[in-house]
């Protein structure tokens, strides 16, 4: 289905102020406290008053008990927001929230818009809230008895994968060790020691085809940004908006036995209405943030997303085109396998590095002259994808 | 809230109105799978209506427990408490023989010798006096 040209969203919102909480291992501060560390940076970064602030949209944390978070959060965080919505579609929920507040923006429900997010997994979960992360994360009648974790969801489509195209356990690995070279370029990132491929395969396997170093890392953080319309952007004199130009959703099943197909994901139809609305190609996209929960994730995505043919992902990334130099720098960062993962703000830190690429303040990780940016969160074993388009000035 | 003793008892389903059919036939040998009387769709996942045409005319009839290896993941560091004995243990999504896919895992065989399209054949494990696990052995 097309856009009515009237109705898109493409370039009425942009990001203009991002923060990002200390991140990795942040003991002693709670989701709330994390989620508002990033949100005074996002704040003073756009050059915002919180009274300015008029929406708010967040993401559910695990190491906390609120189901409303973005009501607790715009009560600690001290504001009273006409708009306010927790969004909870799992890993995918960093994109939504970007797409939710465009939306919300350009509808009229907000001017501007909170987009926040904090939690705790590292340091922060009771042995309750851990226990009970860990056996209520899937369906209790058709999956939970048989002992199935959701991370051996995302297993069972790559070694489907590696069945139907012959992806090679080193070619997953590949992926671990591109980005633990790009955390190491990060400030603040969790995981920079340097590791090869010999090291992915023998970190022992928690879920096959997934070692240990497959699997993404377990943090604490938080991550905020201030969206805005473009009118407001520009009467605020903010020198680098980044702009909203295409925003796309797809939920194709929530258990892993109704997955339509285990190696092609909602990722085709999310990113191609992104691309749709953007007027954009995947070959135009300068840099892209890839929600890496584990290697294999990666390498589908990088075929979904467009930025190679189906099946063909693994040689991508094995040829270096997923890092400078190549076709598309991705996770320029280390994302969630090597900067750090704290759940739902871990796909934020996705945004926090695409859009500083695009504002050109990487220093030596700098992608030169980023124009486009791809930000895709997905989850739940792939039930759950959004794809968001970010661009500058230049590319509107 | 669960308590620690809690987390060492494996997750067991609780019938509800959509599944209490499907459970009892379990318990009596029987894997139930929903037939469409409009379409011919069959589904595993119990429903009050086919997911492929919108139908409220479904009949369950038992499924043949034949089946093979769709795909799989052995499992070494469990999910909790409950299953860390049972590592390292084959989750298996197996297509069964009617058409549609169903989460199991492998009972009486080596998980690491599980391979792609392995035949498998169901194997009703009784767990307690109303649930009985459909699992599956090499056919």
């Amino acid at each position: 289905m097309g856009f009515a040209h009237q109705n898109t969203l493409r370039g009425k919102t942009a990001v203009i102020g991002a923060g990002l909480s200390e991140v990795g291992r942040v003991p002693g501060r709670s989701p709330l406290l994390l989620a508002a560390d990033a949100a005074r940076k996002a704040l003073a970064d756009a050059g915002v008053r919180r009274d300015q602030v008029d929406g708010v949209l967040a993401s559910a944390a695990f190491a906390s008990s609120f189901h409303r978070f973005s009501v607790a959060f715009s009560e600690y965080f001290g504001i009273q927001p006409t708009f306010s919505n927790t969004l909870q579609v799992s890993g995918a929920t960093a994109a939504t929230m970007f797409n939710v507040a465009a939306a919300a923006i350009a509808g009229g429900l907000a001017e501007t818009v909170l987009v926040v997010g904090g939690d705790s997994l590292l340091t922060g979960l009771s042995p309750d809230l851990a226990l009970r992360s860990m056996t209520e994360s899937r369906d209790q009648q058709y999956e939970m008895p048989f002992g199935i974790p959701v991370a051996n969801t995302f297993a069972m489509t790559a070694h489907r994968h590696m069945k139907e195209f012959g992806t090679t356990p080193e070619q997953l690995a590949k992926v671990a060790v591109i980005q633990r070279e790009h955390a190491r370029r990060t400030p603040g990132a969790q995981m920079t020691k340097p590791i090869t491929v010999d090291d992915v395969l023998t970190s022992g396997m928690v879920t096959s085809p997934y070692h240990k170093l497959d699997c993404s890392l377990i943090s604490d953080g938080g991550a905020a940004f201030v969206v805005t319309s473009v009118e407001r952007a520009k009467s605020l004199g903010i020198r680098t908006p980044v702009y909203v130009l295409g925003c796309g959703e797809c939920y194709t099943h929530e258990h892993i036995f109704l997955m339509p197909s285990l190696t092609t994901t909602g990722a085709v139809q999310s990113s191609r209405k992104a691309y749709e609305m953007a007027g954009y190609g995947p070959a135009d996209m300068d840099v892209a943030g890839v929600y890496d929960c584990f290697t294999g994730t990666v390498i589908m995505m990088l075929e979904d997303l467009g930025f190679c043919p189906k099946g063909e992902g693994g040689r991508f990334v094995e040829d270096g085109q997923m890092t400078y130099g190549g076709a598309i720098p991705c996770n320029t960062h280390g994302g969630l396998l090597a900067f750090a993962h704290s759940g739902v703000p871990g796909g934020l830190f996705h945004f926090y590095e695409t859009i500083r690429q695009l504002r050109g303040e990487c220093g030596e990780r700098q992608v030169a002259d980023a124009g486009l940016g791809l930000v895709h969160s997905l989850g739940a074993g792939f039930a759950t994808n959004a794809t968001t388009i970010l661009g500058t000035e230049a590319t509107l | 809230m669960i308590k620690p003793e809690e987390a060492l008892i494996k997750p067991l389903p609780i019938p509800d109105g959509d599944t209490a059919t499907f459970w009892k036939g379990l318990s009596q040998g029987e894997l139930l799978l929903q037939h469409c009387l409009e379409c011919r769709h069959v589904q595993y996942y119990q429903q009050g209506m086919c997911r492929h045409c919108g139908s409220v005319r479904l009949e369950h009839r038992a499924a043949s427990g034949r089946g093979k290896v769709y795909s799989y993941s052995v499992v070494y560091r469990a999910p909790g408490p409950a299953f860390k004995n049972d590592t390292p243990y084959a989750v298996l999504l197996v297509e069964l023989e009617e058409g549609p896919r169903m989460i199991s895992s492998l009972v009486g065989g080596d998980p690491e010798r599980v391979t792609f399209d392995m035949p498998v054949q169901l194997v009703c494990e009784k767990v307690s006096d109303v649930i009985t696990l459909p699992r599956f052995k090499p056919a």
